[in-house]
């Protein structure tokens, strides 16, 4: 009994001081149905009545069905926008779908030509037959450099509404802007790019199919590539989207204590939460180093250009050892180490997972969790030990695993070669 | 005979003067003044070879380490020495260079051999041989050469212990993107031929030239009017011509030269650039409409050891320019009208190249220093 409500006193605080001002936006963005379902939830009123059944509910907590219509043990779900099928994909005001569009920006995707050397192209770390990112603890970078983060899906990025892992840019646009001209990812030239794309007359027309333009341009390249991804790569179809819809059997008994322990007792629903199970707000988690910021020096390389390009002051810079997150941004102390929270969609097929690909399996990441993290003291106090069983922690596990899929695979696409679209030569 | 008063006030104003505005005023100047008739006279005589700009050894040794460095480029792959390779004459031996992966160049790579001595470098004379760290630089982050983030180099070189060490003795101080163009700048200053036959000849010892190229020497200053244009210590006279040539085909067949050909012009803010059908050479800096098709005349030091020849290198020998030039050049209406059939026998177009060849020194030193590796950094410590 005290160990739930101490947990729960706990997350509170945590709350009131780390999301507290989200918090109040949380029940205002919830949706009609998934109100519906938490208001006919009910506070766990009778403490004793949690301390009775340690053993976890297999019952949803926010969710009735016929069989399982009784509260939850204990629940933080009603104070957290609530886990509900994915909505429609959001779709910029300036950009809107077009299969046109999705035709282009799918075989821009796989082109190496938006790269500096020709040796890269979106695909090369966000690779279909690697869940869309790159299957590395930290991104293998453009030749010559190693990247000093993990290469995140693409997979419902289309619903965050900030891109990257400290959350730096707004849009899906902007997110490929900067992959595409990184100098640790694709290290292209706008203008030598669309001279490139000049050259190609399938592509020529597709531009001017898709955007009604004469040439195309480095503008209609990430729109392209935007909507491509705002299409083809929405993951909806998971066990637990089944079962959000109705589906009770489509979440082994496991999973569903994992649901629980989700949203209850392993506290995870206090940031990946909402359709996206991710509140988009920042969090440090004081995870360990990987290992090649230790083995390899480009990946040290990285990190200190990070910290120079960013513009953090002298001293930061020169004892640099660790991804600095949203501090980059904001230059505030408080926000060191903090990242955006991702998302737990198609995360069976994404390992490794954090920032900078620390945790090969779900299962350290659980392991990490139920510890309480790190012992940096300014580390997120949403997180503490857990106290989690082994077989909490299994079905903790089973319940991520619920949260993937069928896997969205794609073809290579034949892409459209070089034909020089002005033959006079020499005249 | 025409020729450019090179000796005289126009060539001081032309180095000194930074802005770039000033410098196409200068070379619209030239290019006037080249066009002009000017008594034979006035052309500039042949020298030897000035001293090259006191170096600093240890800055030089830093830039020697870095002209074979391929960290210097985007990714990693090409360095200086990839494109002004010490074996080829410290050009690349291609017609038309190489630039960066996926971005063919559609330009001869030059000699960087006496560059500190000429006035405006590059085939259009973009930027100036007073400001060599600028040269350096442009190399560095243009998408064409090296397509790399200045940043990034600097962090990679503070990756590497030997180079922190040689920028501490040379400079006082860690790597950083000034240094390093400085470096590279003190190193090409190094780049000065040696004991060329032609100098000592000038200075007395008529027993370094043979017979042919004596012969040689006195077409080029006479009969064959190469010196109108080549003259003076360099062998040339700073200014832009039009030779007549036609564009290499290849400019336009092949994709990527054709499109980094494009991006280039578009980048130099040339009207119609999508409608060129010839290189405008000079005409991309001044936007005068006199100087399209108008290039650099390049220095004929170390001549025989930088084929192929022009400025797209579709002169395979030295030979090939004399006769060349004996024709009377090449068949476009820019062509100057210095430039008219020579009648030169063969006897005479095989003195002029043996004079040519007598413009190369012994070579210099182009061994390829040991690149130091990358070394892990004791992490997270101050320093």
């Amino acid at each position: 009994m005290s160990l739930f409500s101490s947990i729960q006193t706990g997350v509170c605080l945590g709350l009131a001081a780390i999301v507290g001002v989200s918090l109040v936006g949380c029940g205002e963005k919830r949706d009609s149905a998934a109100q519906n379902t938490a208001s006919e939830q009910k506070e766990p009123s009778d403490s004793t009545k949690a301390s009775e059944a340690p053993k976890p509910s297999s019952a949803p907590t926010h969710i009735r069905t016929a069989e399982h219509n009784v509260p939850a043990t204990i629940t933080l779900a009603d104070r957290f926008p609530a886990l509900t099928p994915l909505p429609d994909v959001p779709v910029p005001a300036d950009n809107p779908i077009t299969d046109a569009k999705v035709d282009l920006g799918r075989l821009l995707f796989f082109d190496n030509r938006l790269s500096g050397d020709l040796g890269t192209s979106c695909a090369s770390c966000h690779d279909p037959r690697m869940g869309w990112g790159d299957g590395q603890g930290v991104s293998r970078g453009y030749a010559g450099t190693q990247h000093w983060r993990n290469s995140q899906t693409t997979i419902n990025s289309a619903f965050f509404t900030k891109l990257f892992w400290a959350g730096e840019v707004p849009s899906l646009e902007a997110q490929a802007k900067s992959a595409i001209t990184g100098n640790l990812a694709g290290n292209g030239d706008p203008a030598m790019i669309e001279e490139r794309l000049a050259q190609i007359p399938d592509y020529v027309t597709m531009f001017r199919e898709a955007f009604g333009v004469q040439r195309p341009t480095f503008a209609h390249v990430l729109k392209a590539i935007a909507t491509f991804e705002r299409v083809a790569m929405i993951s909806r179809d998971s066990p637990f989207d089944q079962f959000l819809s109705g589906d009770h059997d489509a979440l082994s008994d496991e999973a569903q204590r994992g649901l629980a322990l989700f949203q209850g007792k392993a506290g995870c629903v206090q940031c990946h939460n909402g359709p996206l199970m991710s509140d988009e707000d920042y969090h440090y988690l004081d995870l360990p180093q990987h290992d090649v910021f230790r083995t390899d020096p480009l990946r040290q390389v990285a990190l200190r250009y990070q910290h120079y390009i960013r513009g953090v002051p002298e001293y930061e810079y020169r004892g640099a050892h660790k991804d600095l997150g949203l501090y980059y941004t904001t230059k505030v102390d408080a926000d060191k180490g903090r990242f955006r929270t991702p998302s737990l969609r198609y995360i069976e097929y994404t390992a490794p997972y954090m920032h900078n690909g620390v945790f090969s399996e779900i299962e350290e990441v659980i392991e990490y969790y139920n510890k309480g993290g790190g012992d940096d003291p300014n580390q997120s106090p949403l997180i503490r030990p857990l106290n989690l069983s082994e077989d909490e922690q299994t079905d903790l596990a089973e319940f991520l695993y619920s949260l993937s899929g069928s896997e969205i695979r794609i073809p290579v696409p034949r892409l459209p070669e070089y034909a020089i679209m002005n033959p006079t030569a020499g005249r | 005979m025409n020729a450019l008063p090179l000796t005289s006030s126009a060539c001081p104003e032309a180095t000194s003067l930074v802005s770039v505005r000033a410098i196409i005023y200068a070379v619209c100047l030239m290019t006037a003044v080249c066009s002009s008739s000017v008594p034979a006279d006035d052309i500039p005589a042949l020298a030897p070879l000035p001293k090259g700009p006191p170096t600093d050894a240890a800055q030089a040794a830093v830039g020697r380490q870095l002209f074979f460095d391929p960290r210097l480029s985007g990714d990693a792959t090409i360095s200086c020495a990839s494109c002004h390779d010490p074996e080829h004459g410290w050009a690349d031996g291609q017609a038309l260079s190489r630039g960066y992966p996926g971005s063919k160049y559609f330009r001869n790579t030059p000699t960087v051999l006496n560059a500190v001595h000429g006035t405006l470098l590059y085939w259009d004379g973009r930027l100036p041989a007073s400001d060599i760290p600028t040269v350096v630089r442009d190399h560095i982050s243009e998408a064409h050469f090296f397509q790399a983030d200045g940043r990034l180099i600097i962090e990679r070189l503070r990756q590497v212990p030997e180079y922190e060490e040689g920028f501490r003795k040379a400079f006082g101080g860690e790597p950083s993107y000034g240094r390093i163009l400085n470096a590279v700048t003190a190193f090409l200053q190094t780049l000065i031929s040696k004991d060329v036959p032609f100098d000592r000849f000038l200075q007395g010892d008529e027993s370094s030239l043979t017979k042919s190229a004596q012969r040689g020497h006195v077409l080029f200053v006479g009969r064959a009017g190469c010196a109108q244009c080549h003259n003076g210590p360099m062998l040339t006279d700073g200014g832009f011509h039009s030779l007549g040539l036609t564009s290499s085909p290849e400019i336009f067949s092949d994709p990527q030269r054709h499109i980094t050909f494009r991006r280039f012009f578009r980048t130099l803010g040339v009207p119609g650039y999508e409608q060129l059908r010839q290189d405008p050479g000079v005409y991309c800096v001044s936007k005068e409409g006199a100087d399209k098709e108008l290039f650099r005349t390049p220095t004929l030091r170390e001549v025989a050891a930088t084929a192929p020849y022009m400025h797209d290198g579709q002169l395979a020998t030295l030979s090939d320019v004399v006769a060349f030039y004996n024709e009377g050049g090449g068949e476009r209406p820019s062509r100057t009208s210095l430039l008219q059939p020579l009648r030169l026998n063969q006897d005479e177009q095989h003195d002029l190249v043996a004079f040519l060849e007598s413009l190369s020194g012994t070579p210099l030193d182009g061994r390829r220093p040991t690149i130091p590796p990358y070394q892990l950094r004791a992490f997270g410590e101050k320093q």
